[in-house]
C-alpha cells in the first residue's frame, strides 16, 4: 500500500499505527450542505468530510508519481484541510493508491517543468511535507490544470501567508453548529489543579497571579509557582535579568524530599560579567526550599562554548564565583539549527527508500540519535540530581522554551509516573510545552509558506522520539502506546486542532482558541481505546517507579514507526500486542466468572441459612 | 602456593590428581612446575600482603570431581564498566564526575575487588575475599539470577578464553591498579600485548595486569600487587596466573581438555520421546517418515561392508548415518562421493509438502573440479526424488560469508561489545552504528536469513533445493537450519529445536572443535597466524543470532526464549558436555574408546541448571499446536520401526540384499506430517535486524536498564499466565481460597485475611523503595492490607530486575519469592501438551 493507507485499510493501518489523520465522524451527505451547492461539484470522494471541510478544488486527470509503484493516474481533491489523490483500478485486483495529506503537513509546494518540458510526467507539482514525504504529480500541459491547483494549494496550505484563517477554526465552528457533546479536551489542564496535585501551596512555595495579563514576562503563562520568600516586587526585579523575563519558575516537585525542578532563560550576563544581587538571590531561595541539600545545581541544556559566546550577544550562564552554592552542568545539546539539519538528513536517509548496505552509516551521520542521547543523557542526569541526591534543579538554555522545555518534561517525565498515563503526559504537554511558550507557530511554520526559516526546528519531534525510547526501554511503564506518540505528532502538523497553534499562551488567549477551535486532547479522548498499551499493568495502578533509561547509542534506536511508515516495504507486523490482548482478554473472561460463581455461592449460602431456619421450629 | 605434582584442593581430588598423573606421563610434563613453584611449603605472608588481606589463601574456588589448582595468586579483580562514569554522555562529563568522585586511588580502590585468581585444569576463578561473609546475605537475592552448577558468578571456562592480554610495566608504576585499567602510568612505560598459544614468550618487565577476552564476549580484568623487588626469589605473580593460562587454555590435544579429567559418571534424564539425537538409524528413519520422504534412504556406516574394510574406509570421511536417493546403491553412492570434498555427496535433510526436499551437497574437490560429470549425475540422481523432477541449485560459497569473513566480522563485533575503559566506551558510542556496520556482522545475519527465506520458498513451491557449500559442513548447517525453522513449526519446540541442531550441525559434523577453538594443534614449520586463524570461526553463533532475529520478529512463534539461545552459546564452551567439542562422530567415538571420556549432551539442561533457571528458556507468549507435537508422532515411528526391525531380520533371511542396509518408509506413511499453513517469512534486511543486547552486552553494566528492558515484558506475560492458572485451578477444585491479587484488584475487593499468623510476619518484612530499603510504617493489627499496597510492594520489588535478566547483576530490592510463584503458576500452561485453545474451550 503506497503511501498512505486506501479507505479500506484506513482501519487496519490505524491498528499498525502508521496514519491516524482521518478518523471522520459525519458521512459525506453533510458536507453536501455547504459546498456541492456552492461549487456544483458532485460529492463522489470516498473519504469522510470533516465538519467545516469543503472543497476547493478538483481534476481527475492527475498523475501521482509514486516513489514505489510508479506513475498512477486518478484523481485529485483539494479542500480546505486536506489534498487527497485516489488512483483509477487498472485491475480489480490490485487496491488503489491513496495519498491523503492534511494542508498542514505541508512545508513547500514547487511547479515542475514548463510549457515546453518532454518527458512522461516531466510537467507537474512537487510537495514537499513536514512528515518525511515528498509527493509529485503530473498534470497535462493542455488544460492548465496545474495553475489552478497550484493555486489552490498555496492559498489553504499557507492561509497566514494569504490572508486566510487555518482549518481548525473552519473545523471547530461548524462542529459548535452540530453540538459536541462530548469530551472539552480544553479541561485536561487546570494550573492550579496541577499544582496542588504537586503539593503547592506548601511552606516553602507559593502560587501567584502576578503575570496574569502577561506584562512581566509574554511568553510565561499567567500562573507561576515561586519560593515563597520571594515577593512580587522581588520576581520583577529578577525577571530583568533573564533573557526575555524568563525567571526560574517551579516546574515539579518531589513530593518526598521536596527538591524541585526548576527552568528559566540564561542570565544576562553578557562580556563585561554582569550580576545581579537579587538573582542571586532568587536562587538561593529556590535552594533552601529544599531543605535536603545545600547546593543548587544548573543544568544549562547548551554546550559550553555556545554559552560562552552567548556573552557576546548579552547572554551568558551562572558564574559560580557569583552564585554561592551552586554548580552549573553543560549538557551539550545543539540548538535548533543543528537539529533542523540532523532532522533532514533523517528524511534523506529514510524517504523514499532506504540503502540498506549503507543504513547504519547513513543513521550515523545524520547524527540524530546521538542528539536524542544528549537530550536522555540530561534529563537522567536531572533525574539523579532530584531523586539520588535530593538536590535542586534549575534548567536553562538561552531563551528556555526549547532545550529547556525537553529536559524538563523528560525528566519529569520519568520521574513522576503520572505523566506516564493518557491524561498525564497530556497535562505534561501543556505545562510545559505550551503554557511555558514553546514557540510551536515558529518552530513547524504552522499556515506559513516560509518554508527555508531560521527558527523551524524539530524540537518538540524530538521531545516525542526521547520519550519513545523510554517507552522502548521501559515497556511496561507508559499508559499510552506508539500510536498515541505518532497521533500527537500528526497533529503537531495538521493544523486540525487548536493546541499547538500560536507561540505562547498570551497569543492563545488573544485568538481565542479555547472557544474558536478544538482541543487535540478532545479527540484523543474520546476514542482511548486505541491508544491504550496493553502490556501496562492496570492492577497495580502503575509504576511506581523512577525510570532511568540508557543514554547510549546503543540503547537508542531509529523510531522507523515514525520516520520510515511512508515505505510500504519497510513495515513490519507487531505479533507481541496481539499474544499480550489475548491473555488479558482471557484473564477477564476467567475473573468474569469466578465472580459469578462467587456470587452464585454467596447465593447458595443464604438460602441455607433459610433452609435451616425453617428446620428450627421442627425441634 | 599450589603445586602442579599435586593438588591443593580437597583431599579426594588430591588423590584424583595422583591417580591421573600415574596414569597419563604426558600430564606431568604438561605441568612441569615452575622454577618459582619449587617451594617447599606456603609460607601464608609469602605475598607480602597486608594484615587484613593475609587470608586471601583461605579463598579457594570449589573444586570439580578430577580437576586441580594449577596456580593461584591474589589479584585485583575490576568491575566492568559502570552506569556512573559515563550517564552523561560526554567527555566533560566524565572529568566532571571523575573530580567530584575523589581521588583516583579512591576510586580504583572502589572498584576494584581483591581476591584470590586461581587457574585450574577446568576453569579461571575468582574468589573475592571476602565473599563468604556475604555470602548468607547474598544469596537470596543472586538466586533470581542464572546459576550454573558448574560454574561461580566469577569464574570461566578454560574453554572460553579467546585473548589474554598482558599488562607489563618496564619501570617502576606509579600504581599497578592504573595499568589495569589500560592507562600509561606516569613514572614508567606499560604495554599491552596479547600472549600467543606456543610462542616462547619471553616477558620483560612485571605483569601488572590481565585482561582476558572471552569468547562469550565477557571481559574480565586483574591486578596484581606491585612487589617489593628487593626480595630474594620474589615471583612475578602475574607471570605465574599468564603462563598457567597460556598452557593450559590453549590445548594442543583434546584429550588434554578436563572433560576427560571429569569422570562423575551421567545418568541421562532424557526422555525416549523428546530431543532427536540422530544417533541411530532409526532416528533419522522416523524424520524421513515425518517428512513422507519416501525417495530417500539412510545410509549406516556399520552396515556397508565397503566403509568396514580399514583399507578403503580411509577414503571416505562420512557421518555414521545419512540420507541419499533409494535410487542409487549405497556403493555406487560413496563411489561419487569421492570427487567431493569431505565426502559431502548430496545429503538429505528434509523434506515438505509432496516431495520437496532440501539437500545439502559439497563442492567437487580442487582436482575434480575440471570434470563436473560427478556433481550432475548426483544432481540428477536428486532430480529423480522429486515428483515434479525439479530441482534448484543454491551455490551458497559465492554468497555467503566464508568461515574467515565470519571469524573477523564476530572480532571487530565483540572489540565493539567489550570496551577495557569508560572513555572507550564513549569514543565507541559516538560513531557506534558506523563501527557496527564496518564489523558487517549484521550484514552477514541479514545474508543468511535472506537465503534461508530464499530455500524456504522454493521448497514451498514445491521445488527440491540443493544448498552447495565447499565441504557442505559450515555454512551449509546454518541455512538448512533455518530453512526448516521457517518452514515447519516442529523445531520452534524446545524439543524440535534441539533435534534440529543434532541433526545438522552434530550428525552431520559441522567441526565444532576446530571453529570454537577448543583445541590449538600446533603450527607447522613456517606456518603464520593468520592460516591458524582460519580453523576458528563462530558459525554457530552466527546460527544463533539468526534465531534470535526470528523471535524478535515472530515473538508468539517460539518455545523457546532468547535467554536460551544465550545459554546454548555459554554452553559451547562447557568442556563437560559433548554435544560441541568435536568435529566428528568417529572423533567422539575414539574419546569414548581410547580415553573413556564420559559423554554428556548438553540437552540434559538439569544437569546445569535447576527448575527455576529453565523456566527462562520456555516462552510465555508460545502456544502449543497440533504441528508442533513432533515428539508423539516420533513414538508412533518408533513403534513401526520395531516392526520394520522384525521384518527386515526376515528379510535378511531370505536374501534380499537392499533391505539389509536400510529400513524401507515405503512401507509406511507416505503422507508427511508438516503442517503446511505455518510456515514464517522473515523481514532480512539489515535494517530489520537489531543488535542481540542479551547476549552480547549482559557484561556491560553500564547499558543495564533496571527495571526496564525485555524481561519485564517477559515477567508481565509470566504474571498474566499465572493468574491465568490460578484462577482456572480454583475453577477446577470450586475453590476460590487461592485467587491472584490482580482478580481482587479486578473485582474491587479486598483480600480476606484467613491467616492471621501471616500478619506478623508481614509487617515486619522489608520495603524496598528504589532500592533502598525501609521499613512499612507499623499499622494497626485490625487493619487489613489492601490489595493495592500489596500489589504495589509487588510491582517495586520486580523493578529492579536486570535488563539482562536472568543475566546481569542482582542488586539489593528483587523478590526471589512472588518471582517463584510468578514462574511456577505460569508454567504449568506453558507445560501443558495441550493445546491453550483447547484448555480455553473447556471453561
Amino acid at each position: 500500500m503506497d503511501p498512505s493507507a486506501s479507505l479500506a485499510d484506513k482501519l487496519a493501518s490505524k491498528t499498525a499505527s502508521s496514519n491516524s489523520l482521518d478518523s471522520s465522524s459525519k458521512s459525506s451527505s453533510l458536507g453536501s450542505k455547504h459546498g456541492g451547492g456552492e461549487n456544483g461539484i458532485l460529492r463522489d470522494t470516498p473519504f469522510g468530510y470533516l465538519e467545516g471541510e469543503e472543497d476547493q478544488d478538483q481534476k481527475n486527470d492527475v498523475t501521482y508519481v509514486c516513489p514505489y509503484r510508479g506513475p498512477v493516474f486518478g484523481a485529485l481533491t483539494i479542500t480546505n484541510y486536506r489534498l487527497y489523490f485516489r488512483s483509477l483500478p487498472l485491475r480489480d485486483q490490485e487496491p488503489p493508491v491513496v495519498v491523503d495529506v492534511p494542508l498542514g503537513v505541508i512545508a513547500r509546494v514547487e511547479k515542475i517543468g514548463g510549457a515546453t518540458s518532454r518527458g512522461e510526467n516531466s510537467y507537474g507539482i512537487e510537495i514537499f511535507c513536514k512528515d518525511m514525504r515528498n509527493l509529485r504529480f503530473a498534470h497535462k500541459q493542455q488544460n492548465h490544470s496545474r495553475r489552478t491547483v497550484f493555486e489552490k494549494l498555496q492559498a489553504n496550505a499557507f492561509p497566514l501567508s494569504y490572508s486566510g484563517r487555518l482549518f481548525a477554526f473552519a473545523h471547530a465552528a461548524a462542529n459548535s453548529v452540530n453540538g459536541n457533546g462530548g469530551w472539552d479536551g480544553w479541561a485536561v489542564y487546570e494550573p492550579l489543579a496541577e499544582l496542588r496535585r504537586l503539593g503547592v501551596p506548601n511552606d516553602m512555595w507559593r502560587a501567584t497571579k502576578l503575570n496574569e495579563s502577561y506584562a512581566i514576562c509574554d511568553s510565561y503563562p499567567a500562573v507561576w509557582a515561586v519560593p515563597k520568600a520571594a515577593s512580587d516586587d522581588f520576581l520583577r526585579r529578577v525577571a530583568q535579568f533573564r533573557s526575555r523575563c524568563r525567571l526560574p519558575v517551579l516546574s515539579w516537585m518531589n513530593p518526598r524530599t521536596q527538591a524541585t525542578i526548576t527552568r528559566c532563560s540564561q542570565p544576562l550576563v553578557g562580556v563585561s560579567g554582569k550580576r545581579n544581587s537579587d538573582d542571586e538571590a532568587y536562587l538561593s531561595f529556590i535552594m533552601e526550599a529544599n531543605a535536603q541539600s545545600d547546593k543548587l545545581t544548573i543544568m544549562d541544556a547548551r554546550p559550553s562554548a555556545n554559552a560562552i559566546a552567548n556573552k557576546a550577544k548579552g547572554g551568558g550562564y551562572e558564574s559560580e564565583d557569583a552564585y554561592k552554592n551552586v554548580e552549573i552542568n553543560f549538557l551539550d545539546i545543539h540548538n535548533i539549527h543543528v537539529m533542523r539539519e540532523s532532522l533532514r538528513k533523517v528524511k534523506e536517509a529514510c524517504f523514499p527508500t532506504t540503502d540498506d548496505s549503507k543504513w547504519q552509516t547513513a543513521i550515523d551521520n545524520t547524527l540524530w540519535l546521538k542528539h536524542i542521547r544528549c537530550i536522555l543523557a540530561g534529563a537522567v542526569r536531572i533525574v539523579d540530581k532530584v531523586e539520588t541526591m535530593s538536590t535542586s534543579v534549575v534548567v536553562h538554555c538561552s531563551d528556555g522554551w526549547d532545550r529547556t522545555a525537553q529536559l524538563t518534561a523528560l525528566s519529569m517525565l520519568l520521574l513522576d509516573p503520572h505523566y506516564r498515563t493518557v491524561r498525564g503526559f497530556e497535562v505534561l504537554i501543556e505545562k510545559e510545552w505550551l503554557s511555558f511558550g514553546h514557540k510551536f507557530q515558529q518552530r513547524i511554520g504552522h499556515g506559513d509558506n516560509k518554508h527555508s526559516d531560521a527558527d523551524r526546528s524539530p524540537v518538540f519531534l524530538q521531545f516525542i522520539d526521547s520519550v519513545w525510547q523510554v517507552s522502548q526501554q521501559f515497556n511496561n511503564a507508559f499508559e499510552f502506546n506508539e500510536h498515541f506518540l505518532i497521533t500527537i505528532v500528526d497533529h503537531l502538523y495538521s493544523c486540525r486542532f487548536g493546541t499547538f497553534l500560536c507561540n505562547t499562551e498570551a497569543e492563545r488567549v488573544a485568538e481565542d482558541l479555547k472557544h474558536k477551535t478544538t482541543s487535540l486532547w478532545t479527540h484523543i479522548n474520546s476514542s482511548l481505546d486505541q491508544y491504550l498499551n496493553p502490556l501496562f499493568p492496570s492492577f497495580t495502578h502503575g509504576a511506581e517507579l523512577v525510570l532511568r533509561p540508557i543514554a547510549s547509542v546503543r540503547s537508542v534506536r531509529l523510531w522507523k514507526g515514525l520516520y520510515c511508515r511512508w515505505n510500504p516495504g519497510l513495515c513490519a507486523p507487531q505479533h507481541g500486542c496481539q499474544r499480550t490482548r489475548e491473555l488479558l482478554s482471557k484473564q477477564d473472561q476467567l475473573f468474569k466468572l469466578v465472580n459469578e460463581l462467587r456470587l452464585k455461592s454467596n447465593n447458595r449460602s443464604n438460602s441455607m441459612q433459610t433452609t435451616t431456619r425453617l428446620a428450627s421450629p421442627m425441634h | 602456593m599450589a603445586t602442579g605434582g599435586g593438588g591443593s584442593g580437597h583431599g579426594g581430588a588430591g588423590s584424583a590428581g595422583n591417580a591421573d598423573h600415574h596414569k597419563r606421563n604426558t600430564f606431568t610434563s604438561y605441568v612441569a612446575p615452575l622454577p618459582g613453584d619449587l617451594r617447599a611449603t606456603a609460607d601464608t605472608n609469602e605475598w607480602c600482603l597486608p594484615s587484613d588481606l593475609r587470608d586471601v589463601h583461605l579463598a579457594k574456588p570449589r573444586l570439580l570431581h578430577g580437576e586441580q589448582i594449577v596456580a593461584s595468586a591474589p589479584a585485583y579483580m575490576y568491575s566492568p564498566i559502570d552506569p556512573m562514569d559515563s550517564s552523561g554522555g560526554s567527555g566533560s562529563t566524565l572529568s566532571a564526575i571523575s573530580s567530584a568522585s575523589g581521588t583516583p586511588a579512591d576510586r580504583h580502590h572502589k572498584e576494584a575487588t581483591f581476591g584470590l585468581l586461581s587457574v585450574t585444569n577446568f576453569k579461571l576463578a575468582f574468589v573475592p575475599l571476602h565473599e563468604k561473609r556475604n555470602q548468607a546475605i547474598t544469596a537470596p537475592l543472586i538466586d533470581l539470577y542464572q546459576e550454573n552448577t558448574y560454574l561461580g558468578r566469577n569464574e570461566i571456562t578454560l574453554n572460553n578464553i579467546d585473548h589474554i592480554y598482558t599488562i607489563t610495566e618496564l619501570g617502576r608504576a606509579a600504581s599497578a591498579l592504573q595499568a589495569a585499567r589500560g592507562m600509561a602510568s606516569h613514572a614508567g612505560m606499560s604495554r599491552r600485548k596479547k600472549l600467543e598459544p606456543f610462542k616462547q614468550q619471553n616477558i620483560s618487565g612485571r605483569i601488572a595486569a590481565l585482561h582476558i577476552v572471552c569468547k562469550n564476549f565477557r571481559l574480565l580484568k586483574f591486578a596484581f600487587q606491585q612487589q617489593d623487588s628487593k626480595m630474594f626469589g620474589a615471583s612475578d605473580q602475574g607471570k605465574l596466573i599468564a603462563s598457567a593460562l597460556v598452557r593450559f587454555a590453549y590445548p594442543m590435544r583434546h584429550d588434554l581438555s578436563f572433560a576427560y579429567a571429569h569422570r562423575e559418571p551421567y545418568y541421562s534424564t532424557l526422555g525416549a520421546s523428546g530431543t532427536s539425537m540422530y544417533a541411530t538409524k532409526n532416528d533419522w528413519a522416523r524424520e524421513l517418515i515425518r517428512c513422507g520422504a519416501t525417495e530417500w534412504q539412510v545410509v549406516s556406516c556399520a552396515s556397508v561392508q565397503l566403509l568396514q574394510n580399514p583399507l578403503q574406509a580411509g577414503k571416505y570421511t562420512v557421518p555414521p548415518h545419512f540420507v541419499i536417493p533409494k535410487s542409487c546403491s549405497v556403493d555406487r553412492f560413496l563411489d561419487l562421493s569421492r570427487a567431493f570434498c569431505d565426502s559431502r555427496a548430496a545429503f538429505w535433510v528434509y523434506s515438505y509438502g509432496s516431495s520437496a526436499a532440501l539437500v545439502r551437497l559439497a563442492e567437487l574437490q580442487p582436482a575434480a573440479q575440471q570434470d563436473t560429470k560427478s556433481e550432475n549425475v548426483m544432481l540428477e540422481l536428486v532430480r529423480k526424488c522429486d515428483a515434479g523432477r525439479q530441482l534448484k541449485l543454491l551455490q551458497l560459497t559465492d554468497r555467503l560469508p566464508s568461515i574467515q569473513d565470519v571469524l573477523r566480522a564476530y572480532q571487530k563485533l565483540r572489540r565493539l561489545c567489550t570496551p577495557e575503559t569508560p572513555e572507550k566506551f564513549m569514543l565507541q558510542d559516538d560513531k557506534y552504528l558506523g563501527l557496527l556496520e564496518k564489523t558487517n556482522w549484521l550484514f552477514y545475519v541479514s545474508l543468511c536469513l535472506r537465503y534461508a527465506s530464499e530455500a524456504s520458498a522454493t521448497l514451498r513451491s514445491g521445488v527440491t533445493c540443493v544448498l552447495q557449500e565447499s565441504n557442505g559442513r559450515d555454512l551449509c548447517c546454518v541455512i538448512s537450519s533455518l530453512a526448516q525453522l521457517l518452514l515447519d513449526p516442529h523445531f520452534r519446540t524446545i524439543d524440535g529445536f534441539q533435534s534440529l541442531v543434532q541433526k545438522e550441525w552434530v550428525a552431520l559434523e559441522h567441526p565444532f572443535q576446530r571453529r570454537l577453538g577448543h583445541v590449538y594443534p600446533a603450527q607447522p614449520a613456517g606456518g603464520n597466524a593468520e592460516l591458524f586463524d582460519s580453523e576458528q570461526s563462530p558459525v554457530f553463533l552466527l546460527f544463533l543470532d539468526c534465531v534470535w532475529q526470528l523471535l524478535q520478529q515472530f515473538p508468539d512463534e517460539f518455545e523457546f526464549t532468547q535467554t536460551y539461545l544465550t545459554t546454548l552459546w555459554d554452553s559451547c564452551f562447557m568442556p563437560i558436555f559433548d554435544t560441541f567439542q568435536f568435529d566428528t562422530q568417529a572423533q567422539r567415538l575414539k574419546a569414548v574408546t581410547d580415553s573413556q571420556l564420559v559423554l554428556r549432551p548438553v540437552w540434559d539442561w538439569g544437569e546445569q541448571f535447576s527448575d527455576k533457571d529453565k523456566m527462562f528458556f520456555s516462552n510465555p507468549l508460545y502456544q502449543r499446536q497440533r504441528g508442533d507435537l513432533g515428539a508423539q508422532a516420533a513414538a508412533v515411528a518408533h513403534r513401526r520401526s520395531l516392526a520394520v526391525g522384525s521384518k527386515g531380520a526376515h528379510g535378511a533371511a531370505s536374501g534380499v540384499t537392499p533391505s539389509r542396509n536400510t529400513i524401507n518408509p515405503q512401507l509406511f506413511a507416505t503422507a508427511s506430517s508438516v503442517p503446511q499453513d505455518r510456515y514464517l517469512q522473515p523481514a532480512h534486511r539489515i535494517f530489520d535486524l537489531q543488535v542481540w543486547d542479551q547476549c552480547y552486552y549482559r557484561w556491560l553494566p553500564i547499558l543495564d536498564i533496571r527495571g526496564g528492558g525485555q524481561p519485564q515484558v517477559d515477567l508481565y506475560h509470566r504474571l498474566l499466565l499465572s493468574n491465568i492458572a490460578k484462577v482456572q485451578r480454583c475453577l477446577d477444585y470450586q475453590n476460590f481460597d487461592d485467587l491472584p491479587d490482580a482478580y481482587y484488584e479486578f473485582a474491587g475487593e479486598s483480600r480476606p485475611n484467613q491467616h492471621k499468623d501471616e500478619k506478623p510476619d508481614k509487617e515486619d518484612e522489608a520495603e524496598f523503595v528504589d532500592g533502598v530499603e525501609r521499613r512499612r510504617k507499623p499499622t494497626a493489627k485490625a487493619a487489613t492490607p489492601t490489595s493495592g499496597l500489596t500489589s504495589v510492594t509487588g510491582n517495586l520489588q520486580l523493578s529492579t530486575l536486570s535488563s539482562f535478566f536472568p543475566f546481569g547483576n542482582p542488586i539489593a530490592g528483587d523478590a526471589p519469592l512472588q518471582l517463584y510463584d510468578i514462574l511456577s503458576s505460569s508454567s504449568e500452561l506453558l507445560m501443558e501438551t495441550s493445546s491453550f485453545l483447547d484448555k480455553s474451550s473447556i471453561v
